[in-house]
């Protein structure tokens, strides 16, 4: 489970994250929906530790991480694997590569076991043919996919995911949006959504924050989100996606 | 009349409006400057000590990372080749170039006072003690300082260095440490290969264009230098490494605002390296000489 209390931000004077509270079950889909620069991304990168809240605690299964050196991090951060905006991957490597990247770093695994998984990623990820390319050589459909099999080597037990679908066409967001109900259907995982784009809240959410100037303004499932009668969450269900 | 009344009056206000306008200024204007100044300057102080404080814990990590050499072997390896094998070329041009123009100017400020024969051991003093490190140390700091910077800020920008935290990968052990290892190993060699290009480029210029005898050169080479000479030169060397790899590589991971900040870190880390490179080179030399 990870909990958010009170965590409070800010980059210089701009204050990012207002007294934001906020829990992700196990096993369950979160969405945090809001316009883009709000604070959305900086709450995924808070979750691993990846940056500090100047107030406020992030507490991942009971531990709180807010204080833990970078060292102790690692076994917490193994918890969870990220799905980065831009996909994050790793240029200089090739696709088998960068799916095997966390088990070669990580775990004192035979070299066949780690292409056994990379295997299993590769066929999941429907990238057959595409082992030994780089990054760049491939769609950002595909790319994608590979960012969410890297995710996925190491079995975590909540994926974040960092504007899935932003930036690709209907056809791969779909392919994406099916992945990602997938893997709690299959892998029974929990995962945590940030999106601009209110469609795919309502296509694999169980339950959704919306963030608006830096605070939480609706935390619920996300069949209440319509019940709902803030002016901002009255817009962007009318207008169904967000100012870019 | 009416208009003639109000034009006059409209004058006068605008006038008066201005002389307090102007007495407020005269008054206020210095302290208000000085006051915004002085924020901005303890501001720009603060800054300075922030970023100096990083830069020590960023270098105190890298050192740290030293341990996991055997782990990361296959990147010292390719950091060895991307700023030894690679530099050759660049490190060649250098020195060949600046020790025939050395000769060629030497020779003719020797020739004045009929101390031609005097050429092979200034030549050889200037390349090895200063030249021959210092010209690769700016080069180096143009060639694998700007590669690192522009490499390492392309990383940050694009989130490839929160995947690797994110994945449980130490950014500092898997992407400086191997480069600041390789350049310690490396710039060894190519400060031996810079100062012996060098060298062989003067004893060239002397025999083609100062009509001097090779073994008149070399035997003012030889005999004359002292380990103090190469003490001096060969210092540099690993000094230069540390300067150039940790400079370039905290501007790198320092990256921030897109394509157009990849840019900047990799600007200022070429900037501050080379100045550092200049200091450190007449630091090693006065410290070297004044001590042996």
């Amino acid at each position: 489970m990870i909990e958010l209390r009170n965590v409070s931000l800010k980059y210089g004077d701009r204050e990012i994250l207002k007294n934001v509270s906020l829990t992700i079950q196990d096993n369950t889909i979160k969405a945090i929906l809001g316009p883009s620069g709000v604070g959305k991304s900086t709450i995924l990168k808070l979750m691993l530790g990846l940056i500090k809240p100047n107030s406020g605690q992030v507490i991942i299964d009971g531990t709180d991480i807010t204080c833990m050196k970078e060292r102790s991090l690692y076994s917490i951060r193994r918890k969870m694997g990220m799905v980065f905006q831009g996909n994050a991957l790793f240029d200089s490597l090739t696709i088998s590569q960068n799916l095997g990247f966390f088990l070669r770093e990580n775990m004192k695994l035979p070299e066949e076991e780690i292409s056994r998984k990379v295997a299993e990623q590769i066929q999941f990820a429907g990238l057959e043919g595409y082992e030994d390319q780089l990054p760049e050589s491939l769609s950002g459909g595909m790319r994608r996919r590979v960012a969410i099999g890297r995710a996925l080597i190491f079995k975590p037990h909540m994926i974040l995911f960092d504007e899935p679908t932003a930036g690709l066409d209907p056809v791969s967001s779909k392919k994406i949006l099916s992945l990602i109900s997938s893997l709690r259907h299959h892998n029974n995982l929990g995962a945590v959504i940030v999106t601009h784009i209110i469609d795919d809240v309502f296509n694999v959410a169980d339950s959704v924050a919306v963030l608006y100037q830096g605070e939480i303004i609706f935390d619920d499932v996300t069949e209440k989100l319509h019940e709902s009668e803030h002016q901002f969450i009255r817009s962007i269900l009318s207008d169904k996606i967000l100012e870019l | 009349m009416g208009s003639e009344n109000e034009k006059p009056t409209f004058t006068r206000m605008k006038t008066e409006e201005s002389t307090v306008i102007a007495s407020h200024r005269s008054q206020f204007m210095p302290s208000a400057f000085l006051r915004i100044l002085g924020k901005k300057l303890v501001q720009q102080l603060k800054d300075f000590f922030l970023t100096m404080q990083e830069f020590f814990l960023f270098s105190v990590r890298a050192f740290m990372a030293f341990p996991k050499m055997i782990r990361y072997w296959r990147d010292v390896l390719d950091q060895a080749t991307i700023c030894g094998t690679d530099s050759i070329p660049i490190v060649l041009v250098s020195a060949i170039s600046i020790g025939a123009l050395l000769a060629i100017e030497v020779g003719n400020l020797l020739e004045d006072f009929g101390a031609k024969t005097m050429l092979g051991r200034s030549t050889a003093l200037s390349v090895i003690r200063e030249l021959g490190p210092l010209l690769m140390g700016l080069m180096l700091s143009a060639r694998f300082g700007s590669r690192n910077g522009a490499e390492l800020g392309a990383m940050q920008i694009s989130e490839q260095i929160d995947a690797l935290r994110a994945f449980g990968t130490d950014p500092i052990a898997k992407l400086v440490m191997p480069r600041l290892l390789a350049a310690l190993i490396m710039f060894l060699p190519l400060t031996a290969l810079s100062d012996f290009a060098g060298l062989q480029s003067a004893a060239y210029m002397a025999e083609h264009y100062h009509r001097i005898d090779p073994g008149i050169f070399w035997n003012a080479v030889y005999p004359r230098l002292v380990a103090k000479d190469f003490v001096v030169g060969f210092l540099k060397a690993p000094v230069f490494a540390i300067i150039i790899t940790l400079v370039s590589c905290f501007n790198g991971f320092s990256a921030r605002g897109g394509t157009a900040g990849v840019g900047r870190s990799t600007i200022k880390g070429i900037v501050v390296s080379s100045g550092l490179v200049l200091i450190a080179n007449f630091y090693v030399s006065k410290i070297v000489l004044e001590n042996m």
